[in-house]
Protein backbone atom coordinates (compact mmCIF):
# COMPACT_ATOMS: atom_id res chain seq x y z
CA UNK A 1 0.00 0.00 0.00
CA UNK A 2 1.69 3.14 -1.14
CA UNK A 3 2.08 6.50 1.35
CA UNK A 4 -0.27 8.28 -0.80
CA UNK A 5 -2.81 6.13 -0.63
CA UNK A 6 -5.28 8.59 0.79
CA UNK A 7 -6.26 10.31 -2.18
CA UNK A 8 -6.20 7.53 -4.62
CA UNK A 9 -8.86 5.92 -1.60
CA UNK A 10 -10.93 8.67 -1.58
CA UNK A 11 -12.58 8.08 -4.29
CA UNK A 12 -11.76 4.40 -4.83
CA UNK A 13 -14.97 1.75 -4.01
CA UNK A 14 -13.60 -0.87 -2.58
CA UNK A 15 -15.74 -4.04 -1.36
CA UNK A 16 -13.31 -5.59 0.63
CA UNK A 17 -14.22 -8.19 3.22
CA UNK A 18 -14.75 -6.91 7.13
CA UNK A 19 -11.56 -7.62 9.11
CA UNK A 20 -11.44 -9.90 12.01
CA UNK A 21 -9.49 -7.80 14.59
CA UNK A 22 -11.57 -4.67 14.52
CA UNK A 23 -14.92 -5.79 14.60
CA UNK A 24 -14.05 -8.71 17.21
CA UNK A 25 -12.28 -5.76 19.76
CA UNK A 26 -14.46 -3.49 19.97
CA UNK A 27 -16.98 -5.59 22.22
CA UNK A 28 -13.92 -6.76 24.39
CA UNK A 29 -12.38 -3.57 24.56
CA UNK A 30 -14.44 -1.62 27.28
CA UNK A 31 -13.98 -5.02 29.89
CA UNK A 32 -10.75 -4.88 28.68
CA UNK A 33 -10.02 -1.77 29.93
CA UNK A 34 -11.95 -1.35 32.90
CA UNK A 35 -9.50 -1.42 35.04
CA UNK A 36 -8.06 1.75 33.90
CA UNK A 37 -11.43 3.46 34.09
CA UNK A 38 -12.95 5.60 36.55
CA UNK A 39 -15.28 7.42 34.12
CA UNK A 40 -12.52 10.44 33.54
CA UNK A 41 -10.09 10.80 30.54
CA UNK A 42 -7.42 8.75 29.48
CA UNK A 43 -4.02 10.82 28.76
CA UNK A 44 -4.82 12.84 31.81
CA UNK A 45 -1.80 14.89 31.65
CA UNK A 46 -0.84 15.29 28.53
CA UNK A 47 1.83 17.99 27.05
CA UNK A 48 0.15 19.50 24.16
CA UNK A 49 3.65 19.37 22.37
CA UNK A 50 4.58 16.31 22.83
CA UNK A 51 4.27 14.00 19.58
CA UNK A 52 1.84 11.63 19.72
CA UNK A 53 3.26 8.16 20.64
CA UNK A 54 3.08 5.45 18.67
CA UNK A 55 1.82 7.79 16.03
CA UNK A 56 4.39 7.11 12.98
CA UNK A 57 3.29 8.23 9.46
CA UNK A 58 2.93 6.36 6.51
CA UNK A 59 1.87 3.47 8.60
CA UNK A 60 0.40 1.63 5.24
CA UNK A 61 -3.07 -0.87 6.08
CA UNK A 62 -3.20 -2.84 8.79
CA UNK A 63 -3.24 -6.53 8.36
CA UNK A 64 -6.42 -8.26 7.56
CA UNK A 65 -7.13 -4.85 5.10
CA UNK A 66 -8.41 -1.26 6.10
CA UNK A 67 -10.62 -0.29 8.63
CA UNK A 68 -13.80 1.58 7.41
CA UNK A 69 -14.15 5.32 8.72
CA UNK A 70 -16.99 7.87 8.25
CA UNK A 71 -17.09 11.23 9.39
CA UNK A 72 -20.56 12.96 9.58
CA UNK A 73 -21.95 16.47 10.16
CA UNK A 74 -25.55 16.73 11.58
CA UNK A 75 -26.39 20.76 12.82
CA UNK A 76 -22.59 21.91 11.98
CA UNK A 77 -20.83 25.01 10.99
CA UNK A 78 -18.23 22.74 9.27
CA UNK A 79 -15.03 23.56 11.61
CA UNK A 80 -15.29 20.24 13.10
CA UNK A 81 -14.23 18.92 9.29
CA UNK A 82 -11.67 21.36 9.07
CA UNK A 83 -10.09 20.14 11.44
CA UNK A 84 -9.47 17.11 11.11
CA UNK A 85 -8.67 18.46 7.41
CA UNK A 86 -6.18 20.65 9.35
CA UNK A 87 -4.67 17.39 10.92
CA UNK A 88 -1.81 18.16 8.47
CA UNK A 89 0.35 15.58 7.03
CA UNK A 90 -1.61 12.95 9.79
CA UNK A 91 -4.41 12.62 7.54
CA UNK A 92 -2.36 10.92 5.36
CA UNK A 93 -2.50 8.71 8.15
CA UNK A 94 -5.72 8.40 7.74
CA UNK A 95 -6.25 7.16 4.55
CA UNK A 96 -3.71 4.89 4.78
CA UNK A 97 -5.17 2.93 7.75
CA UNK A 98 -8.95 3.73 6.70
CA UNK A 99 -11.44 3.40 4.08
CA UNK A 100 -13.29 6.39 3.96
CA UNK A 101 -16.75 5.29 3.13
CA UNK A 102 -18.20 8.76 3.82
CA UNK A 103 -17.41 12.26 4.67
CA UNK A 104 -19.63 14.78 2.99
CA UNK A 105 -17.40 17.81 3.37
CA UNK A 106 -14.47 16.04 1.29
CA UNK A 107 -15.08 12.91 -0.23
CA UNK A 108 -17.60 10.61 -1.66
CA UNK A 109 -19.84 8.52 -0.43
CA UNK A 110 -23.55 8.95 -0.54
CA UNK A 111 -26.53 8.18 1.68
CA UNK A 112 -27.35 4.88 -0.32
CA UNK A 113 -24.02 3.74 -0.31
CA UNK A 114 -24.12 3.72 3.87
CA UNK A 115 -27.88 2.11 3.21
CA UNK A 116 -26.41 -0.80 1.41
CA UNK A 117 -23.36 -1.47 3.68
CA UNK A 118 -24.17 -4.25 6.00
CA UNK A 119 -24.79 -3.85 10.04
CA UNK A 120 -21.86 -2.30 12.03
CA UNK A 121 -19.34 -2.62 9.07
CA UNK A 122 -18.27 0.79 9.65
CA UNK A 123 -15.61 0.70 12.04
CA UNK A 124 -15.59 4.22 13.60
CA UNK A 125 -18.23 6.98 12.81
CA UNK A 126 -16.94 10.57 13.70
CA UNK A 127 -19.90 12.56 14.15
CA UNK A 128 -20.24 16.18 14.73
CA UNK A 129 -23.33 18.90 15.24
CA UNK A 130 -26.12 18.40 17.31
CA UNK A 131 -29.28 16.94 15.84
CA UNK A 132 -31.21 19.64 15.03
CA UNK A 133 -34.34 18.17 11.96
CA UNK A 134 -35.24 14.59 10.70
CA UNK A 135 -32.81 14.32 8.39
CA UNK A 136 -30.09 14.74 10.90
CA UNK A 137 -31.67 12.32 12.98
CA UNK A 138 -32.24 9.67 9.93
CA UNK A 139 -28.53 9.62 9.16
CA UNK A 140 -27.32 9.19 12.71
CA UNK A 141 -29.13 6.78 13.24
CA UNK A 142 -28.31 4.60 9.63
CA UNK A 143 -24.62 5.38 11.01
CA UNK A 144 -25.03 4.24 14.46
CA UNK A 145 -26.98 1.04 12.79
CA UNK A 146 -23.82 0.46 10.34
CA UNK A 147 -20.88 1.39 12.73
CA UNK A 148 -19.00 -0.55 15.56
CA UNK A 149 -18.00 2.71 17.47
CA UNK A 150 -19.58 6.16 16.93
CA UNK A 151 -17.62 9.31 18.32
CA UNK A 152 -19.48 12.39 18.64
CA UNK A 153 -16.79 14.82 17.52
CA UNK A 154 -16.92 18.24 18.85
CA UNK A 155 -18.77 20.49 21.58
CA UNK A 156 -21.98 20.05 18.98
CA UNK A 157 -22.08 16.49 19.34
CA UNK A 158 -21.30 16.39 22.51
CA UNK A 159 -23.62 19.16 24.14
CA UNK A 160 -25.58 20.57 22.01
CA UNK A 161 -22.94 23.47 21.38
CA UNK A 162 -24.08 27.13 19.65
CA UNK A 163 -26.86 25.27 17.37
CA UNK A 164 -28.73 24.48 21.23
CA UNK A 165 -29.23 28.23 22.20
CA UNK A 166 -31.80 28.09 19.64
CA UNK A 167 -33.89 26.44 22.54
CA UNK A 168 -33.99 28.99 24.05
CA UNK A 169 -36.57 30.63 21.52
CA UNK A 170 -39.84 31.04 22.98
CA UNK A 171 -41.33 29.79 19.73
CA UNK A 172 -39.22 26.91 18.89
CA UNK A 173 -39.12 25.92 15.09
CA UNK A 174 -41.93 27.90 13.92
CA UNK A 175 -40.23 31.84 15.15
CA UNK A 176 -37.06 30.30 14.05
CA UNK A 177 -38.12 30.06 10.30
CA UNK A 178 -40.61 32.90 10.48
CA UNK A 179 -37.60 34.80 11.59
CA UNK A 180 -34.91 33.38 8.84
CA UNK A 181 -37.71 34.18 5.74
CA UNK A 182 -39.84 36.55 7.02
CA UNK A 183 -38.31 38.77 9.17
CA UNK A 184 -34.55 39.57 8.06
CA UNK A 185 -34.56 42.27 5.44
CA UNK A 186 -33.00 40.45 2.69
CA UNK A 187 -36.13 37.67 3.48
CA UNK A 188 -38.48 40.38 3.62
CA UNK A 189 -37.28 42.06 0.33
CA UNK A 190 -38.57 38.64 -1.37
CA UNK A 191 -41.09 38.56 0.80
CA UNK A 192 -42.07 42.09 -1.23
CA UNK A 193 -41.28 40.64 -4.75
CA UNK A 194 -43.27 37.54 -4.56
CA UNK A 195 -46.11 38.22 -2.04
CA UNK A 196 -48.35 34.70 -3.75
CA UNK A 197 -45.48 32.64 -2.95
CA UNK A 198 -44.63 30.29 0.00
CA UNK A 199 -41.49 31.69 1.76
CA UNK A 200 -41.67 29.43 4.69
CA UNK A 201 -39.67 26.19 3.31
CA UNK A 202 -42.84 23.28 3.19
CA UNK A 203 -41.43 19.78 4.70
CA UNK A 204 -43.42 18.20 1.19
CA UNK A 205 -44.83 20.03 -1.68
CA UNK A 206 -46.14 18.53 -4.84
CA UNK A 207 -44.94 20.36 -8.60
CA UNK A 208 -45.19 19.39 -11.94
CA UNK A 209 -42.01 17.18 -11.89
CA UNK A 210 -43.30 15.37 -8.20
CA UNK A 211 -43.37 14.85 -4.70
CA UNK A 212 -40.73 17.27 -2.98
CA UNK A 213 -39.59 16.71 0.47
CA UNK A 214 -37.49 18.72 3.66
CA UNK A 215 -36.62 17.76 6.27
CA UNK A 216 -38.66 18.73 9.24
CA UNK A 217 -36.98 21.13 11.56
CA UNK A 218 -37.12 20.42 15.75
CA UNK A 219 -38.12 22.58 18.62
CA UNK A 220 -35.49 21.41 20.54
CA UNK A 221 -31.76 21.02 19.63
CA UNK A 222 -30.50 17.48 20.64
CA UNK A 223 -26.72 16.14 21.75
CA UNK A 224 -25.77 13.21 19.91
CA UNK A 225 -26.41 11.23 22.51
CA UNK A 226 -30.12 11.83 22.88
CA UNK A 227 -30.46 10.23 19.99
CA UNK A 228 -28.31 7.72 19.58
CA UNK A 229 -25.81 5.35 21.79
CA UNK A 230 -22.54 7.31 21.57
CA UNK A 231 -19.38 5.51 22.35
CA UNK A 232 -16.89 8.10 22.50
CA UNK A 233 -16.91 11.67 22.81
CA UNK A 234 -14.20 14.11 20.96
CA UNK A 235 -15.26 18.11 23.06
CA UNK A 236 -13.97 21.29 21.72
CA UNK A 237 -14.84 24.29 19.13
CA UNK A 238 -13.37 22.66 17.00
CA UNK A 239 -11.12 19.80 19.23
CA UNK A 240 -7.61 20.75 18.95
CA UNK A 241 -5.54 18.40 16.55
CA UNK A 242 -3.73 17.58 19.68
CA UNK A 243 -6.99 15.63 20.77
CA UNK A 244 -7.73 13.75 17.58
CA UNK A 245 -3.82 13.22 17.54
CA UNK A 246 -5.12 11.27 20.61
CA UNK A 247 -8.34 9.98 19.04
CA UNK A 248 -6.34 8.50 16.22
CA UNK A 249 -3.37 7.24 18.62
CA UNK A 250 -5.77 5.07 20.15
CA UNK A 251 -7.50 3.55 16.96
CA UNK A 252 -3.99 3.06 15.33
CA UNK A 253 -2.92 1.30 18.53
CA UNK A 254 -6.06 -0.79 18.64
CA UNK A 255 -6.05 -1.81 15.01
CA UNK A 256 -2.59 -2.29 14.42
CA UNK A 257 -1.72 -3.78 18.25
CA UNK A 258 -4.84 -4.92 19.43
CA UNK A 259 -4.25 -2.42 22.38
CA UNK A 260 -8.10 -2.06 23.70
CA UNK A 261 -9.64 0.49 23.53
CA UNK A 262 -10.64 3.34 25.98
CA UNK A 263 -13.93 2.71 28.32
CA UNK A 264 -17.01 3.39 26.96
CA UNK A 265 -17.98 7.17 27.52
CA UNK A 266 -14.52 8.56 27.57
CA UNK A 267 -14.10 11.94 27.14
CA UNK A 268 -11.11 11.65 24.79
CA UNK A 269 -8.41 14.92 25.45
CA UNK A 270 -9.64 15.99 28.30
CA UNK A 271 -8.09 16.84 31.97
CA UNK A 272 -9.38 15.76 34.78
CA UNK A 273 -9.32 19.14 36.22
CA UNK A 274 -10.77 22.91 35.27
CA UNK A 275 -8.75 25.00 32.77
CA UNK A 276 -7.25 26.89 35.48
CA UNK A 277 -5.17 23.71 36.30
CA UNK A 278 -3.12 24.58 32.60
CA UNK A 279 -3.49 28.39 32.19
CA UNK A 280 -0.55 29.71 32.35
CA UNK A 281 -1.43 32.94 33.47
CA UNK A 282 -1.02 34.14 37.32
CA UNK A 283 -3.93 34.12 39.60
CA UNK A 284 -4.50 36.63 42.20
CA UNK A 285 -8.42 35.91 42.93
CA UNK A 286 -9.13 39.33 43.24
CA UNK A 287 -12.94 40.58 43.56
CA UNK A 288 -14.72 41.38 40.71
CA UNK A 289 -16.00 45.36 40.61
CA UNK A 290 -17.56 44.99 37.06
CA UNK A 291 -17.41 42.88 34.37
CA UNK A 292 -15.69 44.25 31.25
CA UNK A 293 -15.36 43.12 27.76
CA UNK A 294 -12.16 42.10 26.22
CA UNK A 295 -11.78 45.20 24.02
CA UNK A 296 -12.49 47.74 27.55
CA UNK A 297 -9.01 46.34 28.90
CA UNK A 298 -5.59 46.75 28.13
CA UNK A 299 -4.82 42.89 28.98
CA UNK A 300 -1.80 42.24 30.93
CA UNK A 301 -0.39 39.13 29.28
CA UNK A 302 0.39 37.36 32.90
CA UNK A 303 -2.61 38.13 34.91
CA UNK A 304 -5.78 35.98 34.97
CA UNK A 305 -8.45 37.38 33.17
CA UNK A 306 -10.77 37.00 35.70
CA UNK A 307 -8.66 39.41 38.18
CA UNK A 308 -9.30 41.60 35.55
CA UNK A 309 -12.64 41.82 34.94
CA UNK A 310 -13.30 39.67 32.19
CA UNK A 311 -15.54 36.75 32.06
CA UNK A 312 -13.96 33.61 31.64
CA UNK A 313 -15.13 30.25 32.28
CA UNK A 314 -12.37 28.58 33.02
CA UNK A 315 -12.71 28.06 36.75
CA UNK A 316 -15.27 25.11 35.92
CA UNK A 317 -14.60 24.24 31.95
CA UNK A 318 -12.60 20.80 31.73
CA UNK A 319 -9.04 21.27 30.76
CA UNK A 320 -6.89 19.84 28.15
CA UNK A 321 -7.73 22.38 25.47
CA UNK A 322 -3.87 23.70 26.30
CA UNK A 323 -5.70 27.13 27.27
CA UNK A 324 -5.31 28.16 23.98
CA UNK A 325 -7.76 31.03 24.10
CA UNK A 326 -6.33 32.31 27.70
CA UNK A 327 -2.99 32.43 26.35
CA UNK A 328 -3.84 34.64 23.65
CA UNK A 329 -5.78 37.27 26.02
CA UNK A 330 -9.59 35.56 24.70
CA UNK A 331 -11.62 34.65 28.01
CA UNK A 332 -12.54 31.10 28.16
CA UNK A 333 -16.06 30.07 26.50
CA UNK A 334 -16.40 26.93 27.99
CA UNK A 335 -16.46 24.54 24.86
CA UNK A 336 -14.89 21.35 26.67
CA UNK A 337 -17.85 21.53 28.80
CA UNK A 338 -17.80 21.06 32.73
CA UNK A 339 -15.80 18.56 34.69
CA UNK A 340 -17.03 14.62 35.12
CA UNK A 341 -18.06 15.74 38.52
CA UNK A 342 -20.63 18.25 37.31
CA UNK A 343 -23.93 17.98 35.26
CA UNK A 344 -24.64 21.35 34.74
CA UNK A 345 -21.89 23.72 33.47
CA UNK A 346 -23.72 26.62 33.54
CA UNK A 347 -24.74 26.58 37.11
CA UNK A 348 -21.13 26.13 38.16
CA UNK A 349 -19.74 28.87 36.30
CA UNK A 350 -22.29 31.14 37.43
CA UNK A 351 -21.52 29.69 41.47
CA UNK A 352 -17.90 30.25 40.57
CA UNK A 353 -18.20 33.94 39.02
CA UNK A 354 -21.28 35.28 41.77
CA UNK A 355 -18.85 34.13 44.60
CA UNK A 356 -15.88 36.62 43.02
CA UNK A 357 -18.24 39.64 43.03
CA UNK A 358 -17.13 41.20 46.82
CA UNK A 359 -19.39 41.71 50.06
CA UNK A 360 -19.96 45.07 50.13
CA UNK A 361 -20.07 47.42 53.74
CA UNK A 362 -24.03 47.84 53.17
CA UNK A 363 -24.42 44.43 52.53
CA UNK A 364 -26.10 43.51 56.12
CA UNK A 365 -28.47 46.00 55.62
CA UNK A 366 -29.31 46.23 52.01
CA UNK A 367 -32.13 44.84 50.14
CA UNK A 368 -32.04 41.87 47.59
CA UNK A 369 -33.01 44.40 44.66
CA UNK A 370 -29.42 46.19 45.57
CA UNK A 371 -27.78 42.48 44.78
CA UNK A 372 -29.59 42.35 41.31
CA UNK A 373 -28.44 45.68 40.53
CA UNK A 374 -24.81 44.87 40.85
CA UNK A 375 -25.51 41.33 39.13
CA UNK A 376 -26.82 42.66 36.53
CA UNK A 377 -23.37 43.86 35.20
CA UNK A 378 -23.50 40.00 33.91
CA UNK A 379 -25.26 40.54 30.31
CA UNK A 380 -27.02 37.74 28.73
CA UNK A 381 -26.09 35.06 32.08
CA UNK A 382 -28.28 32.31 30.53
CA UNK A 383 -26.50 32.69 26.47
CA UNK A 384 -23.22 32.93 28.02
CA UNK A 385 -22.92 30.25 30.87
CA UNK A 386 -24.84 27.51 28.73
CA UNK A 387 -23.47 28.66 25.63
CA UNK A 388 -22.07 25.21 24.63
CA UNK A 389 -24.11 23.01 26.87
CA UNK A 390 -27.46 24.00 26.57
CA UNK A 391 -28.74 20.58 25.09
CA UNK A 392 -27.62 19.44 28.33
CA UNK A 393 -28.79 21.54 30.86
CA UNK A 394 -31.53 20.08 33.44
CA UNK A 395 -34.10 22.89 31.80
CA UNK A 396 -33.38 22.70 27.71
CA UNK A 397 -35.70 24.77 26.69
CA UNK A 398 -37.47 28.38 26.96
CA UNK A 399 -40.73 27.74 29.03
CA UNK A 400 -43.79 30.48 28.63
CA UNK A 401 -45.95 31.27 32.16
CA UNK A 402 -49.17 30.48 31.29
CA UNK A 403 -49.00 28.26 28.84
CA UNK A 404 -50.97 25.32 31.04
CA UNK B 1 -56.76 27.04 39.06
CA UNK B 2 -58.83 26.63 42.85
CA UNK B 3 -58.01 23.42 43.13
CA UNK B 4 -54.05 24.32 42.36
CA UNK B 5 -51.80 22.46 45.05
CA UNK B 6 -48.48 23.45 44.07
CA UNK B 7 -45.14 21.40 44.66
CA UNK B 8 -42.63 23.59 47.12
CA UNK B 9 -39.12 22.77 47.43
CA UNK B 10 -37.51 24.91 50.50
CA UNK B 11 -34.23 24.49 51.02
CA UNK B 12 -33.64 25.78 54.86
CA UNK B 13 -29.71 26.41 56.52
CA UNK B 14 -29.32 24.59 59.70
CA UNK B 15 -28.14 27.09 62.31
CA UNK B 16 -31.53 29.75 61.10
CA UNK B 17 -33.96 28.76 59.19
CA UNK B 18 -34.28 25.16 59.81
CA UNK B 19 -34.42 25.76 63.35
CA UNK B 20 -37.01 28.65 62.54
CA UNK B 21 -39.30 25.69 60.77
CA UNK B 22 -38.51 23.73 64.35
CA UNK B 23 -39.99 26.65 66.69
CA UNK B 24 -43.30 27.30 64.11
CA UNK B 25 -43.78 23.41 64.44
CA UNK B 26 -43.42 23.68 68.42
CA UNK B 27 -45.51 26.81 68.55
CA UNK B 28 -48.24 25.04 66.78
CA UNK B 29 -48.49 27.65 63.57
CA UNK B 30 -50.73 26.40 61.06
CA UNK B 31 -49.72 27.16 57.33
CA UNK B 32 -50.42 24.99 53.91
CA UNK B 33 -48.57 21.81 53.92
CA UNK B 34 -47.10 21.81 49.74
CA UNK B 35 -43.76 22.61 50.79
CA UNK B 36 -40.71 20.03 51.59
CA UNK B 37 -37.47 21.08 53.35
CA UNK B 38 -34.17 20.44 52.77
CA UNK B 39 -31.98 21.25 55.49
CA UNK B 40 -28.56 22.47 54.56
CA UNK B 41 -25.76 23.74 56.46
CA UNK B 42 -25.69 26.94 54.76
CA UNK B 43 -27.66 28.93 52.54
CA UNK B 44 -24.21 29.15 50.30
CA UNK B 45 -24.54 25.18 50.12
CA UNK B 46 -27.79 25.72 47.93
CA UNK B 47 -25.89 24.94 44.28
CA UNK B 48 -28.14 26.92 41.53
CA UNK B 49 -27.88 23.05 40.40
CA UNK B 50 -30.15 21.74 42.95
CA UNK B 51 -32.27 24.57 42.38
CA UNK B 52 -32.52 23.87 38.88
CA UNK B 53 -32.85 20.66 39.14
CA UNK B 54 -36.23 21.10 41.36
CA UNK B 55 -37.86 23.33 38.68
CA UNK B 56 -36.51 20.40 35.90
CA UNK B 57 -38.52 17.80 38.27
CA UNK B 58 -41.56 20.04 38.41
CA UNK B 59 -41.84 22.17 41.42
CA UNK B 60 -43.73 24.74 41.17
CA UNK B 61 -41.38 27.49 43.23
CA UNK B 62 -38.31 27.22 45.51
CA UNK B 63 -37.48 28.88 48.22
CA UNK B 64 -34.21 29.61 50.01
CA UNK B 65 -34.11 30.83 53.57
CA UNK B 66 -30.99 31.55 55.75
CA UNK B 67 -29.73 33.65 58.41
CA UNK B 68 -30.08 36.98 58.20
CA UNK B 69 -27.20 39.47 57.11
CA UNK B 70 -24.61 39.68 59.23
CA UNK B 71 -25.77 36.74 61.22
CA UNK B 72 -24.17 33.32 59.00
CA UNK B 73 -23.00 31.01 61.01
CA UNK B 74 -20.46 31.07 58.48
CA UNK B 75 -19.69 34.67 58.49
CA UNK B 76 -20.03 35.17 55.11
CA UNK B 77 -22.38 32.37 53.23
CA UNK B 78 -25.10 34.18 53.38
CA UNK B 79 -23.86 36.86 51.00
CA UNK B 80 -22.33 34.55 48.62
CA UNK B 81 -25.79 32.74 48.72
CA UNK B 82 -27.57 36.12 47.91
CA UNK B 83 -25.52 37.04 45.18
CA UNK B 84 -25.71 33.74 43.79
CA UNK B 85 -29.29 33.29 43.55
CA UNK B 86 -29.78 36.74 42.23
CA UNK B 87 -28.07 35.26 39.51
CA UNK B 88 -30.04 32.27 38.93
CA UNK B 89 -32.85 34.67 39.01
CA UNK B 90 -31.59 36.34 35.88
CA UNK B 91 -31.49 32.98 34.23
CA UNK B 92 -34.72 31.56 35.19
CA UNK B 93 -36.35 34.91 33.69
CA UNK B 94 -34.35 34.38 30.26
CA UNK B 95 -35.67 31.05 30.55
CA UNK B 96 -39.15 32.15 30.62
CA UNK B 97 -39.84 31.53 34.32
CA UNK B 98 -41.95 34.07 36.35
CA UNK B 99 -38.39 34.91 38.75
CA UNK B 100 -41.17 35.09 42.10
CA UNK B 101 -40.99 31.65 41.54
CA UNK B 102 -37.01 31.50 43.49
CA UNK B 103 -37.46 33.11 46.69
CA UNK B 104 -34.57 34.20 49.00
CA UNK B 105 -35.70 34.87 52.43
CA UNK B 106 -33.94 35.18 55.65
CA UNK B 107 -35.48 33.64 58.59
CA UNK B 108 -33.53 33.27 61.93
CA UNK B 109 -33.82 30.61 64.59
CA UNK B 110 -36.09 32.82 66.62
CA UNK B 111 -38.42 33.30 63.91
CA UNK B 112 -41.40 30.99 64.15
CA UNK B 113 -43.92 33.39 62.71
CA UNK B 114 -41.84 34.37 60.30
CA UNK B 115 -40.96 31.25 58.90
CA UNK B 116 -44.58 30.72 58.93
CA UNK B 117 -45.69 33.84 57.15
CA UNK B 118 -43.08 33.39 54.23
CA UNK B 119 -44.65 29.88 53.49
CA UNK B 120 -48.15 31.42 53.28
CA UNK B 121 -47.52 34.75 51.34
CA UNK B 122 -44.83 32.21 48.91
CA UNK B 123 -47.82 29.64 48.66
CA UNK B 124 -50.33 32.33 47.69
CA UNK B 125 -47.72 33.38 45.16
CA UNK B 126 -46.92 30.55 43.49
CA UNK B 127 -50.67 29.77 42.94
CA UNK B 128 -51.77 32.88 41.95
CA UNK B 129 -48.93 32.30 39.15
CA UNK B 130 -50.43 28.21 38.09
CA UNK B 131 -48.41 25.26 37.59
CA UNK B 132 -44.75 25.35 36.56
CA UNK B 133 -44.42 26.60 32.92
CA UNK B 134 -42.14 23.37 32.15
CA UNK B 135 -43.86 21.12 29.71
CA UNK B 136 -42.34 17.86 29.26
CA UNK B 137 -41.93 15.76 26.15
CA UNK B 138 -41.80 18.75 24.05
CA UNK B 139 -39.83 18.10 21.07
Amino acid sequence: MSKMGFFSNLFKKKDKKKDAAPAAAPAAAPAAAGASSMGGSIYAETDANQPIPGYVPGLGAPEGGKIKLAIYWAAACGGCDVSVLDSDEKVLNVGAMADIVMWPVAADGKEKDIEEMEDGSITVSLINGAVRNAENEHMVRLLRQKSQLVVAYGSCACFGGTPALANLIPGGSKEVLDYVYNQTPTSKAFCEAYPDKPHVPQTEIDVPEGHLTLPTLYNRVKSLDQVIDVDYYVPGCPPTQETLGQLLDAVVAFVYKGVALPPKGTHIGVTKRTLCEECPRHKENKRLDEIKEPYQVNIDPDKCLMDQGILCLGAATVGGCGAKCTRVGQPCRGCYGPTDKVTEHGASVFTAVASLFPILEEDPTCKEDKIIDIMSSIKDPLGYFYAYTMSKALIARSVKEGGQ
Amino acid sequence: MADFEPRIVTFCCNWCSYAGADGAGVARLQMPTNFRIIRTMCSARVDPEHVLRAFSKGADGVMILGCHPADCHYIGGNYRARRRIALLRMVLEQYGFDPRRLKLEWVSASEGEKFQKTICEFVDTIKALGPTPLVKGDE
